[in-house]
């Protein structure tokens, strides 16, 4: 596996590395990707977070898509879900944004070594997921096998739709997709929720791990499903979704507990977190 | 070593007139219709300073965290400030504020900065106020590690005491202005009896109020019908928090030029917590409410190993809904 590096800064947390948007993707109707090119290389781990910044009007924390072995460019997928995501959907190709970051702490892949990985994923949660399957492809070698369940609201809701083709086509890698409801577009896979895809574990239960990312609700039954396969606490990992704003523990926006999700997460074990209040809101 | 040394009140104003006309920039609490407060003083307001006394209106905080605050500026570092008469209570809650601000990996350097040119003369409490309560949570009336100096006036004399290398370092400048003496055996114990004194007062207006665990223990245990009970008259106006010496949330505002405002907020504002797709986990009134309590003597202790409450009071005055906190933790038990 390439080592991935990490900067640590410690002056000017506040300021942006400014990016040119080389090209924005629809993904689906809410959804799109947006490719960036920032002023200088962008390392990150797969899992940890950035801040995006619309000049002058407000910074949201997004976990790249991409895969962290690219540096020059980076992707983002914002679906709109209110003022500020509406905002980066009116870009067009050529706007300057600003990153902060990376931020927090990402999916621990040394742990993923030698296991077969079940990874439920819903909604815009395969985001995060996608900068993960490109860090285990490229770790191809060193993991058993990787099964990806991802479930969207309607086929046309679904996301990177040519992924999964691809994915397929990798040894040791498979991809099952559910679609809450038909909408009356092409569609080979199952309907339903996306915990109907974990009818069986389809991993070895004696020797693997689980990744789960997506909306609140779906991410509480996938979680609950999981541990019903007989999944142990300490083997599921979930990446939280909470108002992060500084990144760097000060604020408070994103406080679960005694954790601050920016910098204790934003992925964390349910063993860590399970005693802590609302996190499934 | 602590050193102590004692200076005539009229060669102390002169010595502060002295370093303010030298440029240093001074704050000391000044009384205006009762209340008194933190005010940079000049010539004219340095007779009315008002020593000893619990507590100035605004908490510690205001010197290192701004209100408002912009943190892209890059800008120029603030440069020395002295800060006279800060109360233990406050001083304690510095240890927070450090914890979370100058952290290993990421130290707001504007925080920082401050904390590094301030000096802080803390100053034990020979008069209380009506809802200082410190010493339920440990915390005594007289500060010890965490300022730099502490001062205590007897009337005709003030007498500082060195509790920092940084205060000594001051205390040597100050030798070098003022004439100064020794203090005698007499006038230490005749502080300590005022300090004690103040202490025992506290404790004994106090009885009865749950200390640091017991507290965080109700806190976690109380129903969610009480906090619905306890919380009813709340407005959400955020001055418990913004009057707190330990509460330190903050809020980043955006301006052109990737500009960031850094601005003082609190989890009592309604969607402090609300992220993109809407979920808040602290939409309603009486969670928010028992959040801050969460966050005082549940949260913060089992992150800091501190309690994000001093015992100042503050926001007892403040709450223009008349909820006391102190009554509401006694409700619990
Ligand atoms: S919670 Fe109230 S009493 Fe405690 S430190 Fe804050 S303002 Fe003072
Ligand atoms: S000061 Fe009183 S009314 Fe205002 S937020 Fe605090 S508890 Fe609520
Ligand atoms: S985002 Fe500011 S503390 Fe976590």
């Amino acid at each position: 596996m390439k080592k991935q590096t990490k900067e640590v800064k410690g002056k000017g947390l506040y300021e942006v590395l400014k990016a040119e948007v080389d090209e924005i993707i629809d993904e689906s109707p809410l959804i799109k990707t947006f490719v960036m090119t920032p002023e200088e290389p962008f390392k990150f781990n797969t899992g940890e977070f950035i801040e995006l910044t619309l000049d002058g009007l407000g910074e949201a924390p997004f976990t790249p898509s991409s895969s962290p072995f690219v540096t020059e460019k980076l992707e983002v997928t914002i679906m709109k879900t209110g003022y500020i995501t509406s905002k980066f959907h009116d870009l067009k190709s050529g706007a300057i944004l600003g990153i902060r970051g990376p931020f927090g702490r990402g999916y621990p892949v040394d742990r993923f070594i030698g296991k077969e990985i079940l990874i439920v994923g819903g909604g815009c949660g395969l985001a995060p997921i996608r900068s993960l399957l490109f860090t285990l492809i490229e770790m191809k070698d060193q993991i058993e096998k990787v099964v990806l369940l991802y479930g969207s609201k309607t086929p046309t809701d679904c996301i990177y739709k040519p992924m999964f083709a691809k994915l397929n086509s990798i040894d040791k890698f498979e991809t099952y997709r559910s679609a809450d409801r038909p909408d009356g577009t092409e569609w080979d896979e199952s309907i339903g929720l996306v915990t109907i895809l974990l009818d069986q574990p389809m991993v070895d239960m004696d020797n693997s791990i689980a990744v789960v990312c997506g909306p609140p609700v779906m991410m509480k039954f996938a979680t609950l499903r999981l541990l019903e396969l007989g999944f142990s606490d300490d083997d599921i990992f979930l990446s939280m979704e909470k108002n992060m704003s500084c990144g760097l523990g000060k604020c408070g926006h994103c406080m679960m507990g005694e954790f601050f999700v920016c910098k204790d997460g934003p992925v964390f074990t349910y063993a860590e977190i399970k005693h802590s209040p609302e996190i499934w809101k | 070593m602590q050193k102590a040394i004692k200076i005539n009140k009229d060669e102390w104003n002169r010595l502060l007139i002295k370093l303010s006309d030298a440029g240093e920039r001074l704050y000391a609490p000044i009384r205006h219709n009762g209340v008194f407060d933190y005010e940079l003083i000049d010539t004219e307001s340095i007779g009315e300073i008002v020593y000893n006394e619990a507590k100035p209106a605004s908490p510690l905080k205001i010197f290192f965290l701004p209100i408002r605050l912009n943190v892209t500026g890059g800008g120029k570092t603030p440069g020395r400030i002295i800060i006279i008469g800060a109360p233990a209570c406050d001083i304690e809650g510095l240890k927070l504020l450090d914890a979370i601000y100058i952290d290993e990996k990421y130290t707001d350097e504007s925080y920082l900065s401050r904390r590094q040119n301030a000096i802080i003369i803390g100053a034990p409490c020979h008069k209380t106020a009506e809802n200082c309560h410190c010493t339920t949570y440990g915390v005594n009336p007289w500060p010890g590690d965490g300022c730099d100096i502490s001062l205590s006036s007897t009337g005709e004399d003030i007498i500082l005491t060195t509790m920092s290398e940084k205060g000594n370092g001051f205390m040597n400048e100050i030798k070098s202005l003022v004439d100064s003496t020794e203090p005698e055996a007499g006038d230490m114990e005749t502080l300590k009896r005022l300090q004690e004194a103040s202490a025992a007062e506290i404790a004994d207006k106090n009885d009865g109020l749950p200390g640091k665990e017991e507290t965080g223990k109700l806190v976690q245990a109380a129903e969610s019908s009480f906090w619905k009970e306890h919380s009813s008259k709340c407005v959400s106006c955020g001055a418990c928090a913004a009057i707190c010496p330990t509460c330190t949330c903050f809020l980043l505002i955006d301006r052109p030029g990737f500009e960031k405002i850094k601005q003082q907020d609190t989890c009592q504002y309604p969607a402090f917590e609300r992220v993109a797709g809407g979920e808040d986990p602290l939409k309603e009134l009486s969670v928010r409410f028992h959040n801050r309590y969460m966050c005082k003597f549940v949260w913060k202790p089992e992150r800091f190993g501190v309690l994000a409450c001093t015992g100042c009071g503050r926001c007892i005055d403040a709450c223009i809904a008349g909820i006391s906190k102190n009554e509401v933790i006694r409700e619990m038990t």
